[in-house]
């Protein structure tokens, strides 16, 4: 395209035109290969929003519809009078806000414990922490359920929280130590010779700089809690205390599953998530301590 | 205004000790600079008065109160760090303003006084950047501005030039130490660069291992340096080493084919073993017109500098062999592979008047004249009495 914007055709030596050429041709086989990568990704999130806009017959015809042709909301009013629906947002909202809060003050507290002061089991308490994120869930589901059955937390939202929050708090312990690890320790001491205390300078200083992180970790722990199935299927029997995923999956049936109201319900289901990362994404603007040292 | 005290203070890391047995005092208004390889313990002792390093032993004093106990901000200090340590989501105006507004100044004396500093460093138009939209010397000058700006009892700096290109240090090393002298506040001043602290130091401590070597005035440390870390550290070109013996009757000193008269300058007490001898750069002359023993040698590299040059000039003579009592970087050069008929040699390096026309593989008579002579103890790096310089006090005030 910019080439046609040339005036004067520029004197290229022939040495250099065929790796340039070349260059370009790999530059090209690259970008295709992103386009690929972007289209299996994106596919499935298209065929559930166009699904829901579907009528029945469209949905189970045997040539695929690309794009629905007569669109309907059929759908959708179908999953918003659907039992429990109003239940479930309320449940799946409670349980969300209550972990991104509780798992943000809990680990900036962890992170600056770590990355900030030094004690005994210091090292030991970091490879843990790691290690736990290793552990696949469903080799915990049972154990896990048992240990709550005896404290009585199944069937209870708080009990799904402090399960989510033992799988969120060490990937966010994780990132923030990183983050806080970031911020030169000169930072602080400057604002304690300045006349901050040890937590005023926490609070002032370290505390603004760790924008990205925490905005880092509460999508992660957005994503984690409102995404989450097999703990909430487990551990939630009764239909009014399930969260949306498990409501969800009311759609399919012994007789089946019903496909339009299902994707309809999964496309909202998906907005939240998309409308939450959208507001903060604006703030992971990474290099804010840039200038603060000489670098 | 106050004055900084170090008391028997010592710091050890677990087993590793940093500081040992520190004793030093800043008067009130006095400029002094530690210097000191890195690893000697200079930022550690630094650190220890800001009170961000807790103090294993001993104790430090700001005025008349001991500060070990006490918090950072409670010591009214300033401190300007190596990387400025500028607060980077905060403007210039917060971040001169932020140790005022954490002493609660009321607000329209917190914009006099930083206007007025941002005025006097020449930040007035900046006030409203952040540290990421400043050139390295205006980081440099926020960081002296949020230190000035508060009034305290003592400046403490920590490296605050080495992160500047050279240009720009020559410039800051002169604004800082006249701010200094304007303001009249004690400072404690930490550099490894031994060109600043002699330029700047009203009197300059040399520390080495976590001990302190020598204080004094930089013009008496360079002419009187307590031992060989000194006399090596202290000086660029650093000064020229050698070993040589003394004569049985303390007059005469022997290295190479060359016989020295100390004349008033004996060694009455090292009479027949060997010490070190120093020489500085400048005082290495070339032989036509001077006094002293004529030492002849070979030219192997003439460094031209524009007022002068740097000769390096290779003379018959044994090389010191103790590398572990001078300073790393001051190594003697290790003997040429030109020069096979000297079977022991030692490169003298000569600061020589440009005029001079010296050229690589010439044969040059060099004067050396005793009474410009350091002599060394070989086993303990002592700077030697002679009979006209009675010992050296290394550790003073």
């Amino acid at each position: 395209m910019s080439s046609v914007t040339q005036i004067a055709p520029t004197p290229v030596a022939p040495a250099v035109t065929r790796p340039r050429s070349r260059k370009r041709l790999r530059k090209a086989g690259w970008n295709v290969l992103g386009l690929v990568v972007l289209a299996v990704m994106v596919f499935p999130v298209y065929w559930m929003v166009s699904t829901a806009f579907k009528p029945g017959h469209d949905i189970l015809s045997y040539t695929p519809q690309w794009i629905p042709t007569h669109p309907v909301l059929s759908n959708f009013t179908d999953a918003i009078h659907q039992q429990f629906f109003w239940n479930a947002v309320k449940n799946s909202l409670i349980v969300t806000t209550v972990v991104v809060v509780l798992s943000l003050v809990l680990a900036f507290l962890a992170a600056l414990a770590l990355a900030k002061f030094s004690f005994y089991g210091r090292k030991p308490f970091i490879v843990v922490i790691l290690g736990v994120q290793m552990v696949p869930l469903a080799a915990l589901i049972i154990p896990l359920y048992i240990l709550m059955s005896r404290v009585h937390q199944v069937d209870k939202l708080s009990g799904v929280i402090v399960m989510y929050l033992t799988f969120v708090l060490p990937f966010a312990v994780w990132t923030l130590r990183g983050f806080l690890l970031g911020v030169p320790k000169e930072l602080e001491e400057s604002a304690m010779v300045d006349g901050a205390t040890r937590f005023g300078a926490f609070v002032r200083i370290l505390l603004p700089l760790l924008g990205p992180g925490l905005v880092a970790t509460s999508i992660f722990a957005f994503i984690q809690a409102w995404n989450e199935f097999i703990i909430a299927y487990v551990f939630l029997h009764t239909p009014e205390k399930q969260t949306l995923m498990v409501w969800l999956a009311s759609f399919t049936t012994l007789r089946g599953t019903d496909w339009g109201p299902l994707m309809a319900g999964a496309t909202m289901c998906s907005l939240p998530v998309i409308v939450f990362f959208v507001l903060v994404q604006r703030k992971i603007a990474f290099g804010l301590t840039a200038g603060a040292v000489k670098g | 205004m106050a004055e900084i005290e170090f008391v028997h203070v010592s710091k050890s890391y677990g087993d590793t000790p940093a500081v040992r047995d520190l004793n030093l005092k800043v008067g009130e208004g006095e400029f002094v600079v530690l210097v000191g390889p890195s690893g000697c313990g200079k930022t550690t002792a630094l650190r220890m008065v800001a009170g961000l390093e807790e103090i294993t032993e001993g104790e430090i004093r700001i005025g008349d109160r001991v500060v070990n106990e006490l918090a950072p901000r409670d010591r009214d200090i300033a401190m300007v760090f190596q990387n400025y340590a500028l607060y980077p989501h905060k403007t210039v105006y917060e971040n001169l303003a932020f140790g005022l507004r954490m002493r609660k100044v009321p607000k329209d004396e917190q914009r006099r006084r930083v206007e007025e500093i941002a005025r006097k460093l020449g930040l007035a138009d900046m006030l409203n950047r952040r540290p990421s939209q400043l050139s390295g010397g205006q980081r440099q000058r926020v960081a002296m501005g949020r230190a000035i700006v508060r009034e305290p009892k003592a400046f403490l700096m920590d490296e605050p030039l080495s992160n500047l290109d050279a240009k720009l240090r020559v410039q800051m090393r002169a604004e800082i130490a006249r701010i200094q002298k304007a303001l009249e506040v004690t400072t404690l001043y930490v550099t490894h660069d031994q060109v600043e602290a002699m330029t700047m130091g009203d009197r300059v401590a040399v520390m080495r291992d976590g001990i302190l070597q020598q204080v004094d005035t930089p013009q008496r440390l360079y002419d009187l340096p307590a031992n060989l870390f000194v006399a090596s550290f202290v000086g660029s070109p650093p000064m020229n080493l050698f070993e040589a013996d003394v004569e049985s009757d303390g007059a005469q000193l022997v290295f190479g084919d060359t016989r020295l008269d100390l004349g008033a300058r004996s060694l009455r007490d090292y009479k027949g073993r060997r010490v070190v001898v120093g020489i500085r750069p400048e005082e290495v002359r070339e032989a036509s017109g001077w006094d002293g023993a004529h030492v002849g040698g070979r030219v192997l590299l003439v460094e031209a500098l524009g007022a002068e040059q740097l000769v390096h000039i290779e003379i018959a003579a044994t090389p010191l062999e103790r590398a572990d009592l001078v300073d790393a970087a001051a190594q003697p050069p290790g003997p040429s592979l030109g020069v096979e008929e000297l079977e022991r040699s030692v490169t003298l390096l000569g600061r020589f008047d440009r005029h001079l026309l010296l050229t690589p593989g010439e044969a040059v008579e060099v004067a050396i004249d005793p009474r410009l002579l350091h002599f060394f103890d070989l086993e303990t790096g002592a700077a030697l009495p002679t009979a006209d310089v009675p010992a050296v006090a290394g550790v003073a005030g």
